[in-house]
């Protein structure tokens, strides 16, 4: 930056003490010239090198401070360049034409006067140049390729070649250099057919930008014509019409502001269909980014009806929008309600609502014709997929086929984008309610997680272990204990029907039975009858739960229990060396809700010996299937108790399960499973 | 699962084909709770075909037996199989319904 700055003050220091030595170097020859002797200049080569110094100072000055280009404000630079370079035409006119008048006036010829004036012209035309120049090659590399970057280096670099041909006082019309300098000018052509900026002016900007750019080719003119006066002329000593490299600068300047010109001039009628096109683009990307914005439904068939009527151009349109299975007229556009409703009515009976629907001459019709509405054509652009209609969007034209093919189509764009969208909305809101119902899930399953018991009494005279999984989330399985007294204990199993919140809410009610009525210490057919009585006035008519409640009396080395519905007991026998299961009458809770439940409970009592187990489980254990359809059954689980009986209950639990899992195979659980294992042993605790 | 429905007279024969879970339980619920069943007072639910019935199922038989009981309609299962009998009888129900090897003996009872 630093740098930038040194060089751009030494290059606008060199500018002028060259500038300013020229002067004097002329001033100094003509005073010499009109004292006497030929009109010749004291030091043609210093003089060169000096206007080459010039020159360059001025271009490379330009150069440094051309901005990159910002943005598309074509019209910023148009104004720019005209504002602090075409001026300088206008100037340099106005100058000489006070030397005119001054001359005419005093009714003298003072040709030191006219050469300052000339000379101060020729530094009005070389910033002129250079800042037409530098402004013009950001335009023409305005979306350049690589190709067009380089062509544009070496014209600079030719460019820049030809001040040697000044320095080195070589006459540049000779025969040897004109094919090259011919060369040079087709290069010019060639570049000024870069005007891609021209496309992105809206009609608005171009008419400006035409009005600019005869401004500044106007200011070309004056310069030209200005310097092309003295030519050769007797009563200058100098000529820069000599200087080739002003002659390409101008005739690269002059050409690209005619060819911009021109062009501006000609895009002009297309340039409102550009226009349209790229705010159809652009609305189309409003629509689709709608939700990434996160607006709202509203907000897209605001978009979609702005967008469709300033697409077709419609002179009248309305738009209905489903909310709740009722179209309601969200939108409205010089049309009144009474009109909506007399088409509505015509349209009910053409029955041609709710379809797609063109219509180019309205007037053919009889019945819009009896309508007297003020517009020729009509198109119905229902807004719907297979399955469900989102809205219908009605555009209205006062001239006849006013929707063509290509219209209609932009139109269709349109309409599928807004439902693409509004789906896509929908879809975000479902996937957000969802994602709240999965946390809601997981704090239930954490809340059920918490109400089944972890850890079982630790005890010399039985060892107990346990497995649950559930299904989904939240599942209808439990089991619980309560120590009763210092020798007794109750285990509870259960399992209520169906699965989810409902059944995990049943789950933890029967926990709280349990916990409540054995604080009273009842047998449990007493609890069943209680329980039931409780459940009764609670679980839905289509749920019941199968419990079974065991009392275990390790004093008396003995149990008592009740089923209710619940799946048959696995025992094994450590006397008999046999495994069976219980098979006593229980009804499931909640199935009978009177009295009469009691006639349907039994109550059992077994005295147990050492080494005895005993397997509880849930129906998800028996009823588990295997990948070809079969239940695992009871048969097998009293097999494999069979096989393991003596071992300890937690590996009793993990053949069982293992077994299962062999069976049903991997991701197979469609049912909660539970299953307790109670080995009873032989040692007493210390009383 | 595949619920046909005949009526014969005045007794209305449901045949269950299939697996009764909780899926299928909704459309026997909504063949049950037809209040043209109400019009009969013999239900025979032919459970041949039927190879499995899960809880929910089993609950929608339960919801409308009290309303059976009430309105004097008899409600029979015959023809049913082995372990399909055994989930009825766990639960107890075999108490509660009346479960017949077949057809002709439910038609007895039915008649009785």
């Amino acid at each position: 930056m630093l740098y930038k700055t040194n060089a751009k003050s030494l290059l606008v220091t060199a500018a002028f003490v060259s500038w300013a030595l020229l002067l004097a170097n002329i001033l100094l020859a003509a005073e010499s010239t009109r004292q006497g002797g030929g009109p010749m200049l004291a030091f043609p080569y210093i003089h060169n090198f000096l206007t080459v110094i010039f020159i360059a100072s001025v271009f490379l000055y330009q150069r440094l401070s051309a901005e990159n280009l910002k943005g598309i404000d074509f019209i910023g630079y148009l104004w720019n360049l005209f504002s602090k370079a075409g001026i300088a035409a206008y100037l340099s006119v106005a100058l000489f034409l006070a030397y005119r008048l001054t001359t005419d006036y005093a009714n003298l010829t003072s040709t030191l006067l006219l050469h300052i004036v000339y000379h101060v012209n020729f530094g009005l035309l070389v910033l002129f140049l250079a800042k037409a120049f530098y402004i013009w090659r950001q335009l023409l590399l305005y979306h350049k390729n690589k190709f067009l970057q380089i062509a544009w280096d070496w014209f600079e670099l030719l460019l820049g070649a030809t001040l040697l041909l000044t320095l080195f006082n070589f006459n540049y019309t000779s025969y040897v250099f004109l094919p090259l300098l011919a060369l040079l000018v087709f290069y010019i052509l060639f570049l000024c057919t870069n005007l891609k900026w021209v496309a992105y002016l809206t009609f608005n900007k171009k008419s400006r930008s035409l009005v600019l750019l005869g401004a500044i080719l106007l200011s070309c003119y004056i310069f030209a014509r200005f310097f092309w006066q003295f030519t050769d002329s007797k009563e200058i000593l100098v000529d820069y019409t000599d200087v080739g490299f002003l002659l390409l600068a101008m005739l690269f300047v002059g050409l690209y502001t005619l060819a911009a010109f021109l062009v501006s001039l000609f895009s002009l009628p297309t340039s409102s269909v550009f226009e349209q096109k790229s705010e159809d683009l652009l609305n189309f990307q409003r629509l689709s980014q709608s939700i990434q914005q996160g607006q709202s439904e509203a907000q897209v068939y605001d978009t979609l009806f702005e967008s469709t009527v300033k697409a077709s151009d419609a002179s009248a349109a309305w738009l209905e929008v489903s909310k709740n299975n009722n179209m309601q007229t969200s939108h409205l556009l010089n049309i009144t309600h009474e009109q909506i409703k007399a088409i509505s009515h015509l349209l009910q009976a053409y029955k041609l609502h709710n379809i797609d629907y063109i219509n180019n001459n309205l007037d053919r019709n009889p019945g819009f014709k009896e309508l007297s509405l003020p517009w020729k054509s009509f198109i119905i652009l229902p807004i719907k997929t297979s399955t469900r209609t989102f809205g219908i969007l009605y555009l209205l034209k006062d001239i006849e086929n006013g929707f063509d093919r290509e219209t209609i189509n932009v139109l269709r764009t349109f309409t599928n984008q807004t439902i693409l969208t509004t789906e896509n909305l929908r879809l975000v809101a479902e996937s957000l309610q969802n994602e709240r119902y999965k946390e809601e899930l997981k704090i239930a399953s954490q809340v059920q997680d918490s109400l089944i018991p972890k850890t079982f009494p630790v005890d010399s005279w039985f060892e107990i272990s346990t497995h649950a999984m559930a299904a989904k989330e939240v599942g209808g399985d439990f089991y619980d204990f309560l120590q009763l007294s210092e020798s007794r204990i109750a285990i509870i199993i259960g399992d209520v029907s169906g699965k989810g919140i409902s059944a995990a809410f049943h789950m933890a009610q029967m926990k709280g039975i349990f916990h409540g009525l054995m604080q009273q210490d009842m047998p449990p057919s007493e609890f069943m009858k209680q329980a039931n009585s409780a459940l009764s006035r609670c679980l839905e008519k289509t749920s019941f739960i199968t419990s079974a409640l065991y009392i275990i009396d390790y004093r008396m080395k003995g149990f008592m229990f009740a089923r209710a519905g619940h799946c048959h007991t696995l025992y094994y026998n450590a006397m008999m060396d046999d495994a069976f299961y219980f098979q006593t009458d229980g009804l499931g809770l909640g199935i009978i809700r009177d009295k009469s439940y009691s006639n349907h409970i039994r109550e059992m009592y077994y005295d147990y010996n050492p080494d005895d187990v005993m397997v509880i489980y849930t129906d998800g254990i028996i009823e588990a299937r295997s990948p070809e359809n079969e239940e695992y059954g009871e048969d097998r689980l009293q097999y494999m108790l069979k096989q393991t009986y003596h071992l300890e209950a937690d590996d009793i639990k993990h053949a069982i399960i293992n077994d299962l899992l062999d069976f049903t195979g991997p991701d197979n659980l469609y049912d909660d499973q539970t299953l307790l294992v109670i080995k009873f042993k032989d040692s007493q605790p210390n009383i | 699962m595949k619920i046909t429905r005949e009526t014969k007279d005045n007794t209305i024969i449901i045949t269950l084909d299939g697996e009764l879970d909780a899926s299928s339980s909704v459309a026997l619920d909504e063949e049950l709770s037809d209040p043209e069943i109400m019009a009969h007072n013999k239900i025979l639910v032919n459970c041949e075909n039927l190879n499995y019935i899960s809880s929910a199922g089993l609950g929608v038989f339960i919801s409308h037996l009290q309303r059976f009981e009430d309105a004097q309609i008899k409600l029979i299962f015959f023809n049913m199989q082995d372990k399909v009998r055994n989930v009825f009888e766990i639960l107890g129900l075999d108490l509660l319904m009346t479960i017949v090897s077949n057809y002709e003996e439910a038609m007895t009872i039915a008649d009785e």
